[in-house]
């Protein structure tokens, strides 16, 4: 009879367990009519200014479009938990992911086609088409550019005016052209070379240029300098309309030679292992003076290291043939989950103009924008014009208007870059960049580790045939 | 079956209390463990399986350049904890047994640094192995007007100062088994060879020795196992296994191939060869084990 009691208690146990297990699983029930929006892209809770402006939109949004119901879920794209997420279906409706991962996320079918809707709210031809292409896949648009971004040269202007090479002017600020209206900046690769000795030789511990390396960031930026080094492209078309990899056309293997002599000559860094996060720590904490960057990345030395406004300049891609000055360009995407149902998506495309993320230039649309730039503004980050994701007219207007209002940056020092960006913009290769990236990473890695006795061409045929064999094969 | 349902009806009772570890177990481990080495079988999307491949993923991981690399390079890794982090505990163990006065100081010193979480311990690592002149290392190699060192950026010291980074993590607990274990010899022994005139060298050669044996062995082959899974410190060290793959592990390639490639297929060939490879090494643990028992 004990040993009855015991069993029982141990059935009883056991029952109570998968009671309270099965209890976790209900619904909240309620709300069911209203179609739920989850946006990735909401603040985190320590960020209650930004926190409250999204409250701000989600409110406005929700009055406007009661059958919407909008549910921040904060969540930052990365990598090692993605195809967790993305396999069990959790992901947020929309959320923001790095520039260059579209493509990956469509060729395994992440995130959803939204041509349809962006066609049906009339987007689809305003938007930048170079940001277009490289968030499409066959004819079919996959996101939308929160904004864009193109690549340049950062200069920390008060060590260049330290080493002499440009000069100040009575109220203070830096003069970056001499009497003829040529720039005093680098404007070349041995322009760079030189100046990045006067930094080595002015500076203790310093080096001229950060030169990244890993994450495939060293491969993305590469590309632009083989580009500006004479490269037409590093995956070329044949006349049977097949593919080829170009990774070893002369004008890489002269941006790798550059590099090697660079880091021969200790003007950049031997670590092999820098990637994104680290151009800013190191412009930031004044272990260099001049990085590549995107433009929609150039305040991070400002928010992240106290670094001064007032001492950076951003000027276009230098050139290593004489004439190529070309910049990267792209757009930071935001995409939605492959699970999204129309409703859902259109739902999602409709909060961005409440967000001023959006070509629509109402007021709401209007309202949005500047909330943006206010909460910037009292934030004291430095404020730049941007690389406008849309380029309907009144979109312009609106945007430039902004701009002209909010813009707290002297805009002498970025001139040249927004002058030019529009015709020296460049979209990324089209097929498998960051595989090709990441042999390009280990191309460079190889230089900066084995300086003297490395060969940029030898390097660069072998993680040509890689990329070859193992990637260009498989486009049709 | 009759006789199954007898069994489980007979204890009903310790069937239920185990079952919530069975399920477990069951979805956590071997669950996962079947469903890896299907995936290797199969093209994937995800961790779809989309079609069965037959052995293709498994030729096409061996015909990746940077397999044989990450191959290649795990061998090293095992190699190099052999002959950094191999003796060095059973040094330890034998110092701190013959210690008189602050022995317990002197273990929990030992044993501190394998309390830190072994990320923040990579981390800290990878600041002293900053290669530029004014870092720490590089500081301290000046002071005694040595040339800086790239150290983690050259290539060919790479996987010997992860070995390093390990190795100073994990020696102590290490150290502290063989400790136990030279506390458990017999002290008669030793009175009995220092009465037969042994010395310290004798003693060491003919008591200590053979009393360790079966935990040298034991911790030897614990130890390649391990070094086998070295996954995360090259991952943060190098950022990925560089400079140009010089420390790119087998467990590290397979997390690239499904995280970074999003090609799961690919990741579940790497670990079903790794397995294999530890599987056998253990076998020959065993039957070298056994064939010295018989």
């Amino acid at each position: 009879m004990k040993g009855c009691g015991k069993r029982y208690t141990a059935i009883l146990c056991i029952l109570a367990l998968c009671v309270a297990a099965l209890a976790g699983c209900g619904g909240a029930g309620g709300e069911e009519e209203r179609i739920q929006i989850t946006i990735g892209m909401w603040p985190d809770e320590s960020l209650a200014k930004d926190v409250a402006l999204f409250m701000q939109w989600k409110e406005a949004f929700e009055a406007d479009y009661p059958q919407y119901e909008i549910v921040g879920q904060g969540y930052t794209y990365n990598p090692d938990t993605f195809l967790a997420k993305a396999t069990s279906k959790t992901l947020p409706v929309i959320f923001q992911t790095y520039f260059t991962e579209p493509q990956k996320l469509i060729a395994n079918g992440f995130i959803r086609d939204i041509t349809d809707q962006l066609t049906e709210l009339g987007w689809y031809d305003k938007m930048d088409e170079t940001m277009r292409e490289t968030v499409s896949a066959d004819g079919k648009v996959y996101g939308v550019p929160r904004d864009g971004y193109g690549l340049g040269l950062f200069l920390n202007l008060a060590m260049l005016y330290d080493v002499g090479v440009i000069d100040k002017a009575a109220d203070g600020t830096y003069i970056l052209y001499d009497e003829s209206g040529k720039p005093l900046y680098p404007t070349t690769f041995d322009e760079i070379y030189e100046v990045s000795q006067l930094i080595v030789e002015g500076f203790d511990g310093a080096y001229g240029m950060v030169i990244l390396s890993a994450d495939k960031n060293g491969g993305w930026q590469f590309a632009n300098m083989a580009w500006n080094f004479g490269c037409e492209a590093l995956q070329v078309q044949n006349s049977d309309g097949t593919w080829s990899a170009n990774l070893n056309d002369p004008g890489a293997v002269a941006a790798l030679e550059w590099i090697q002599k660079m880091r021969q000559e200790e003007l950049i860094s031997p670590d092999t292992s820098l990637s994104y996060a680290d151009w800013y720590q190191k412009i930031g904490s004044g272990q260099a003076a001049m990085a590549f960057a995107g433009s929609d990345a150039i305040t991070l030395p400002v928010t992240n290291f106290n670094f001064n406004k007032d001492d950076i300049a951003f000027v276009p891609m230098p050139t290593g043939d004489g004439q190529s000055h070309d910049s990267l360009f792209g757009g930071t995407p935001f995409v939605f989950a492959e699970n999204a149902t129309d409703e859902q998506v259109k739902g999602a495309l409709l909060f961005l103009k409440y967000m001023g993320r959006s070509p629509e230039t109402d007021e709401t649309a209007k309202e949005a924008m500047r909330s943006g730039y206010e909460l910037a503004q009292a934030k004291g980050m430095p404020i730049l014009p941007d690389i406008r994701p849309w380029v309907n007219e009144d979109f312009k207007e609106m945007s430039g208007a902004m701009e002209a209002e909010f813009v707290n940056v002297n805009l002498a020092y970025y001139k040249d870059f927004y002058d030019t960006i529009a015709e020296r913009k460049k979209g990324e290769e089209p097929y498998y960049c960051q595989d090709m990236y990441a042999l390009l990473d280990n191309a460079l890695q190889a230089v900066l580790s084995d300086p003297y006795t490395a060969n940029a061409e030898s390097l660069l045929i072998t993680a040509n045939n890689q990329f070859q064999s193992n990637f260009m094969t498989k486009v049709k | 079956m009759k006789k199954i349902v007898g069994v489980v009806k007979k204890n009903i009772g310790g069937w239920l209390i185990m079952l919530p570890s069975v399920v477990l177990f069951a979805f956590f481990v071997w669950i996962p463990l079947i469903q890896n080495v299907l995936l290797s079988f199969y093209d994937t999307v995800g961790f779809e399986k989309k079609s069965f491949a037959w052995f293709r993923n498994y030729v096409r991981v061996f015909q990746d350049p940077i397999f044989i690399k990450a191959l290649t390079n795990t061998f090293f890794y095992a190699f190099w904890s052999i002959i950094i982090g191999f003796l060095l505990p059973i040094g330890i163990g034998l110092l701190l047994s013959e210690l008189v006065h602050g022995r317990g100081m002197f273990r929990i010193g030992i044993y501190f640094p394998s309390i830190v979480s072994g990320i923040a311990v990579v981390i800290m690592w990878s600041y002293l192995f900053d290669p530029n002149p004014g870092a720490v290392l590089n500081s301290v190699l000046a002071f005694f007007g040595r040339e800086p060192s790239t150290f983690l950026s050259n290539a060919k010291i790479t996987i010997p100062l992860i070995v390093l980074t390990m190795t100073w993590r994990g020696c102590g607990s290490t150290a502290l088994i063989y400790l136990s274990a030279l506390q458990s010899a017999d002290n008669a022994l030793y009175e009995a060879a220092r009465i037969d005139g042994a010395k310290a060298r004798h003693r060491m050669i003919y008591v200590t020795l053979p009393h360790l044996k079966p935990t040298i062995r034991m911790l030897f082959i614990l130890q390649i196992i391990s070094v086998f899974q070295v996954f995360y410190e090259p991952l943060v060290m190098t950022k990925g296994g560089g400079p140009n793959g010089a420390s790119v592990s087998m467990l590290l390639l397979s997390y690239q191939y499904a995280f970074s490639s999003f090609d799961a297929s690919a990741s579940a060939a790497v670990g079903v060869i790794l397995s294999i490879i530890i599987i056998a090494l253990t076998l020959l643990y065993f039957r070298f084990s056994r064939s010295e028992q018989d």
